[in-house]
């Protein structure tokens, strides 16, 4: 079955039944193998699946890559007081991400049972999954999974007869990127504006409603069921060593091949691009890659031969963030891109904190004004200020985010901004 | 539930054959199988998941749904019938009633189409909130709209992945194929068109969303086909049985179908081998359903 290409190099885990209606039914995904991760699960105290994916390794995949089990284990052990709550973040937004929408519309029972599992692991009795509301489509897949999963008895009181007890809710949102963000992601499920707050408190103390909370991505619960099933040991023989298992590598821009590719992490960047990717459209040349979303810093072509890890990427001067792999041609005109990618910005600042707020708006006026043909030359100096000035400054990391491709993009790419200003003719690119 | 919904199915079917259908989805992310058919009753009412506890059923999920229906009433009064139980459904859904504020506000927003300072201030009513912070709530996030907008929504996104392969180009193409300014709703009432940031659909660019639909793979050329497709829709959907009521009017496109679009025909002057394109369909594509217009399906939300 090709959805819609698969690479002999790929290591499907997560994303082996991507393409195949039928694994969307919860019939369909039982006799998948579903639901049997979750039956071992119920089967075990909270502490041990805690302990399983602790020694898995397994790291959060929304970006920061933060180790879940160690994650899970801030949460209280005394279940009798109040409330824990699960928190799926199904907010996917960052610009060149789209895995969790793959996950959801084609693994509904994939994204269910991984979130009961970790339900149980922190004695949560509730689980919301807070997709955006654009997702309609992966949203209304999801909703019926659900239903199926109620009425099968594997969700809802005692499941399966093991007397553990979880009710999933889905919420929509209903646009803001930044409620991708685990503490605004909670002021919106609580019907606030979706604005971070500052920590501490920790969401396991006090998050959603005030009661202890975990927030894990999608992706971070979808592996949680194959730890179960096949061991800590077997996930760790994937990957690295500090970053183990397999991770969906979400290909976009200028690539013969794009998509949504799974492979073990430590997987070269080079070789993803070129083999598995089929290299860049049209024969042209590869100009720089942004290897984790929008919010990290762009590496030029010639820093493309590193291994896709959390620590070598970081080593490369850049962040593996959602491993969203953005890839740019040699036509790419750098300043508009990165631009664009600043208005963004701009656009989903909550306005909270006052270097964002300004920073970004700052930003985006400034990089139109040198696209335009206007800009001067200290023009690039206020820019590399005004992001050392967004950078740790503020309660969240969206102004970082922000400021991150503007500096990289200057330091890599200066001749760019200097041709646009100097108005050099020969600067005019096409895209 | 179930006869009348096979009715609707075979209706839909029929007037499918009448609506040219546009070539399955380039990419994978089209064809959803059965899922394309589902309907408001399917995810919302009992007919599918079976019998629930009456004594306010479980706090699963399909009541939250907002849709983006085509036929609305900027007038017409919310939460009551069908409504004011899908409202009290959300509310048992969550800790505190200002939890359920956000799928309240979709819900407002798909009876009336867009959300007004009255429609705010009832839901602030309903929820027993203050009417300035449910307005507070509501501007900050983009998908309530705050003005009336067309009976087809088209959120063309100009974002990193989709610009690099020509979404300003799309965006263009949108505008000059509804004559509209970005933000206007044309003439006819149908269309308003506008920038949208990340939908989420990199890997397809350009990613352009339509009500609750995506289209995926959209080259500038395709977008005279895309509003053809959704004029007829619309007009079967205006000329359905009329069964209309203020509680049960037409869905317009059935939320949740198909996202299909028109064969990627690559950017002007690319071409890719089809055997190098994966996206360019072939024997392991299957093509896509044509997908029917629902063009008398009552609004069954609150069933069940």
């Amino acid at each position: 079955m090709a959805y819609p290409y698969r690479h002999e190099s790929e290591v499907r885990v997560m994303s082996e039944h991507f393409g195949d209606p039928d694994a969307r039914s919860l019939a369909g995904w039982r006799t998948r193998g579903g639901y049997e991760a979750l039956r071992t699960a119920l089967g075990m105290a909270p502490g041990e699946v805690v302990n399983i994916v602790k020694d898995s390794g397994l790291r959060g995949r929304g970006g920061a890559g933060f180790p879940t089990g160690v994650k899970w284990s801030f949460m209280p052990r005394d279940d009798s007081r109040q409330p824990h709550y699960l928190l799926i973040n199904a907010d996917e937004s960052e610009p060149g991400a789209f895995k969790d929408r793959e996950l959801c519309r084609w693994t509904p029972h994939q994204v269910i049972e991984g979130a009961l599992i970790g339900a149980h692991a922190i004695r949560a009795r509730h689980v919301y999954i807070y997709m955006r509301g654009e997702f309609f489509e992966p949203a209304q897949i999801v909703a019926r999974a659900i239903e199926e999963a109620y009425a099968a008895g594997m969700a809802g009181p005692d499941i399966m007869g093991s007397g553990v007890g979880i009710d999933v809710t889905l919420h929509l949102g209903a646009g803001a990127y930044i409620c991708g963000e685990e503490t605004a992601l909670m002021n919106s499920l609580e019907g606030r504006r979706g604005q971070p707050r500052i920590k501490p408190p920790f969401p396991a103390v006090m998050g959603a409603f005030g009661r202890p909370t975990t927030i894990n991505n999608v992706e971070t619960v979808c592996a949680v069921p194959h730890i179960i099933s096949n061991g800590a040991e077997w996930y760790r023989s994937l990957g690295t060593e500090r970053s183990p298992g397999t991770k969906l590598f979400n290909m976009s821009g200028h690539l013969v091949r794009r998509g949504n590719f799974e492979l073990p992490l430590g997987f070269n960047l080079k070789e993803l691009i070129y083999d598995v990717c089929g290299g860049i459209r049209d024969g042209r040349q590869l100009k720089a890659v942004i290897p984790g979303g929008s919010s990290v810093p762009i590496l030029a072509a010639d820093e493309i031969d590193i291994a896709m890890d959390y620590e070598s990427v970081a080593q490369a001067g850049s962040m593996l963030g959602t491993a969203s792999v953005i890839v740019m041609d040699d036509r790419t005109n750098m300043v508009k891109q990165v631009r664009r990618m600043v208005e963004f910005y701009a656009h989903e600042s909550c306005g909270q904190c006052t270097p964002c707020r300004e920073g970004t708006a700052w930003l985006a006026r400034i990089l139109r004004r040198i696209e335009s043909g206007f800009g001067r030359m200290e023009d690039l100096d206020h820019l590399l200020d005004l992001g050392a000035n967004m950078t740790g400054t503020t309660i969240c990391v969206l102004s970082d985010s922000a400021a991150a491709p503007v500096a990289s993009s200057i330091a890599k790419f200066k001749d760019e901004y200097l041709a646009l200003i100097r108005r050099d003719d020969a600067a005019a690119v096409a895209v | 539930l179930i006869d009348e919904r096979e009715r609707e199915r075979e209706r839909g079917g029929r007037m499918a054959e009448q609506v040219t259908p546009i070539r399955g989805n380039p990419g994978f992310a089209g064809e959803t199988g059965e899922f394309s058919q589902l309907t408001e009753a399917d995810v919302r009412g009992s007919g599918y998941a079976g019998p629930r506890d009456p004594a306010g059923g479980h706090p699963g999920a399909a009541c939250s749904h907002p849709y983006q229906v085509v036929a609305r009433n900027p007038e017409a009064a919310l939460f009551e019938g069908p409504y004011r139980e899908r409202l009290d459904k959300i509310i048992s859904r969550y800790p505190t009633p200002q939890g359920a504020l956000l799928p309240a506000l979709g819900l407002a927003q798909e009876i009336r189409g867009h959300l007004s300072a009255d429609s705010m201030a009832q839901v602030a009513e309903a929820l027993e909130l203050s009417p300035t912070y449910v307005r507070g709530v509501a501007t900050f996030y983009t998908m309530y709209n705050k003005q009336p907008v067309g009976d087809y929504l088209v959120q063309v996104c100009t974002n990193v992945s989709c610009n690099l392969c020509g979404g300003d180009d799309v965006m263009a193409a949108f505008l000059e194929a509804t004559g509209a300014e970005a933000g206007e709703i044309t003439p006819d009432g149908l269309f308003t068109v506008i920038e949208a940031e990340c939908l989420g659909a990199c890997g397809f660019p350009t990613a352009v969303q339509v009500n609750e639909r995506y289209f995926e793979n959209v080259a500038p050329a395709d977008a005279p086909a895309i509003l053809e497709r959704l004029r007829s829709e619309h007009a079967a959907a205006r000329g359905g049985p009329a069964d209309r009521t203020a509680s049960a009017r037409p869905a317009g496109p059935r939320p949740g179908g198909a996202v299909e679009v028109p064969e990627d025909p690559g950017k002007p002057g690319e071409t890719v081998a089809p055997e190098a394109n994966p996206y360019a369909g072939g024997d392991d594509t299957p093509p896509a359903a044509a997908r029917p217009p629902a063009a008398d399906e009552p609004a069954t939300g609150g069933q069940g």
